[in-house]
């Protein structure tokens, strides 16, 4: 800090001053308080030099006068006096520009920290609100479902069960957490449904569809239609089961009473049937037959007479003859009657034939607890013959193999039916079952007509099914088993043979 | 009367065998003829009804399903008529409700075809009588 008197001649720029100052001060780095004189532009000045701050780290302050005996007692005072609030202002601006220089850099930091933060904030708050939503919207679509929907762990505890749920079954979704599906299922449909989960949990199939009864909390039973799959886990939720399912029970009960109407109906038809025919049957022979007993007993008479009657006893021997003849002629006709239509060919996939009847008699089989597995050969030749024929074939062998199998309690009730090529370039169809077998002492008569081991069947089917195969140049028969159960099998050319 | 010789017999009963069943018509007449009675056959009811041992019958042999009237209105016909003459019914129908049906309308006899001489004898003998 310099100042200079204004009546000072020669004007030299305070710059000029405070560079011959420093150079005179670098030269006298001691010269500190006492009084000193320079010569400055031939001019004799006393100068006095005070420090500012402790060790004259803040600066110093260079007073000068022409007077010689500068400076006095008074004027040292007020320049230590001077001294001091400069030392103290420039401290004060110094320690206050600091704060400045501090206080803004902090503030910058917490403003650009709070902006980053502001944006993790934002991006944590949309990620949680689209988790919240989709949590939600799963939520509502489990809750507002309109069929049940249950969900279990593998071994088929309950973990969740939406509202429709509950209701069908009568429990709530807490009381439903406490047991495991098979313990509400009706006993008996047990079996089959466990067979079915664990073939889930094998993969080998992707889901299954079973009918099936649960027994409500207040004992009644109630029908279901359950569509099962596995949920695959994720890191945080393991493997679960997911059943969706509906009640059914009207149309259960609707399909039974008709089902059994209809086997009623059925059964009185083809008792019906069979009586008509056989009355026919009777009639057809019986007369004759009545003509060979007649002409017989006249025929002992004549000859018994006394004399014979040999001439009479000749001719009515004759018409017992021809009535007997006449006789076999009416067998013949009935036969010729029975095997009248013949078979309308065409060209098919036997396969499609398979899937054809499978989906038919689903419900039926499902209904006698058995499953139905198939194994039909890819790249399957195409065969020729009266493709409804064949399927009846086809359904006489998978309810024959159904029947075999309804005394069955302590293993799956199973049918596999397999297509496959054949060595000799035909076609081959196999139902195998696991049910009751073949007794040796029946295996000749299996395919005999009215042959049966079934209460109320009539022994007809697996007899017309040989005779469908014999007209399409094919074959049927049976063999035993190497475990349980029987396998009947057909073969018929394919179509390109034929 | 005796039928062991009954071609020598002069006043031989007349029985009418009425059967579309053309082995019946040919063959009953012969083993009548050795029981010792005359036979006359028709094909059908109405032919019965229109001939002239309609009257003269001492019994009729009758099948009950035949084409046009059956043996049962036949049996009505002649009941109708004022006729009381015995009738033995046989048939190939093997039905019990048809045997009840024809007995309680009075029928003497119900014969299953194919039916025993024996049989046939034992019903024309209760049927005039000669049991």
């Amino acid at each position: 800090m310099v100042r200079i008197r204004p009546a000072w001649e020669g004007n030299p720029q305070p710059e000029e001053i405070g560079k011959r100052l420093r150079a005179w001060l670098e030269n006298h780095p001691d010269k500190v308080s006492p009084p000193v004189r320079i010569s400055f532009d031939e001019r004799d000045i006393a100068l006095v030099l005070l420090q500012l701050g402790l060790h004259g780290d803040m600066g110093i302050i260079v007073a000068g006068s022409e007077r010689l005996d500068f400076p006095q007692q008074t004027e040292r005072l007020v320049l230590h006096v001077a001294a001091n609030q400069a030392a103290i202002g420039l401290q004060e601006s110094r320690l206050l520009s600091e704060e400045r220089r501090n206080s803004s850099d902090l503030k910058q930091r917490v403003a650009q920290r709070t902006m980053e933060l502001a944006t993790i904030n934002d991006e944590l708050n949309k990620a949680h609100a689209q988790i919240i939503q989709s949590e939600e919207r799963w939520r509502s679509v489990f809750e507002n479902s309109a069929i049940g929907v249950a969900l279990t762990d593998l071994n088929g505890q309950f973990i969740a069960a939406n509202p429709v749920y509950q209701k069908m079954l009568g429990y709530t979704e807490e009381e439903l957490r406490q047991v495991r599906f098979l313990d509400i299922t009706v006993e008996e449909d047990r079996n089959l449904n466990w067979v079915l989960i664990e073939e889930l949990l094998e993969g080998k199939r992707p889901q299954f569809q079973i009918e099936k009864r649960y027994r409500r909390k207040n004992g009644s039973t109630v029908w279901v239609r359950n569509s099962v799959s596995v949920v695959p886990g994720t890191e945080r939720v393991p493997r679960f089961l997911m059943a969706l399912s509906e009640d059914v029970t009207e149309r259960r009960l609707a399909e039974e009473a008709l089902n059994e109407t209809r086997s009623e109906l059925a059964h009185m038809a083809r008792v019906t049937t069979l009586n008509t025919l056989t009355a026919s049957i009777a009639h057809e022979v019986n007369q004759p037959l009545s003509g060979i007993v007649t002409n017989a007993s006249t025929c002992l008479r004549m000859l018994d007479a006394n004399p014979p009657n040999l001439e009479g006893a000749r001719e009515t021997a004759r018409r017992t003859i021809r009535d007997g003849t006449r006789a076999s002629e009416v067998i013949t006709r009935l036969r010729a009657l029975f095997s009248k239509q013949n078979p309308s060919f065409e060209v098919f996939d036997l396969n499609d034939a398979v899937k054809e009847v499978a989906a038919l008699s689903v419900s039926e089989l499902q209904r006698n607890k058995v499953i139905l597995r198939s194994d039909l050969a890819a790249d399957l030749p195409c065969v020729s013959g009266d493709r409804i024929q064949i399927q009846q074939v086809i359904v006489n062998l998978l309810r024959n193999g159904s029947d075999a199998m309804s005394i069955v309690d302590d293993r799956p009730r199973e049918l596999l039916i397999k297509t496959e090529c054949d060595e000799s370039g035909g076609v081959r169809l196999s139902v195998k079952d696991t049910g009751v077998g073949i007794a040796p002492q029946i295996e000749e008569k299996l395919f005999e007509a009215f042959h049966t081991t079934k209460g109320d069947g009539m022994g007809i089917g697996l007899s017309v099914s040989r005779s469908i195969m014999e007209r399409h140049q094919g074959r049927l028969w049976a063999i035993r088993n190497e475990g349980p159960g029987a396998t009947f099998i057909f073969a018929i050319p394919c179509s390109t043979n034929t | 009367m005796k039928s062991r010789d009954g071609r020598s017999t002069i006043q031989r009963p007349l029985v009418a065998v009425v059967d579309d069943d053309e082995s019946v018509r040919e063959s009953l007449p012969d083993l009548l003829g050795e029981f010792g009675f005359d036979a006359r056959v028709f094909p059908s009811a109405e032919e019965f009804l229109v001939s002239d041992s309609f009257g003269q019958s001492k019994c009729l042999v009758l099948d009950i399903a035949m084409p046009g009237m059956t043996g049962f209105q036949l049996q009505q016909e002649l009941k109708a008529r004022g006729q009381n003459i015995p009738i033995i019914f046989i048939t190939a129908q093997k039905e019990e409700a048809v045997r009840k049906r024809a007995l309680e309308r009075g029928a003497v006899g119900f014969l299953l075809k194919p039916f025993s001489d024996a049989a046939l004898l034992r019903a024309l003998n209760t049927a005039l009588g000669l049991g």
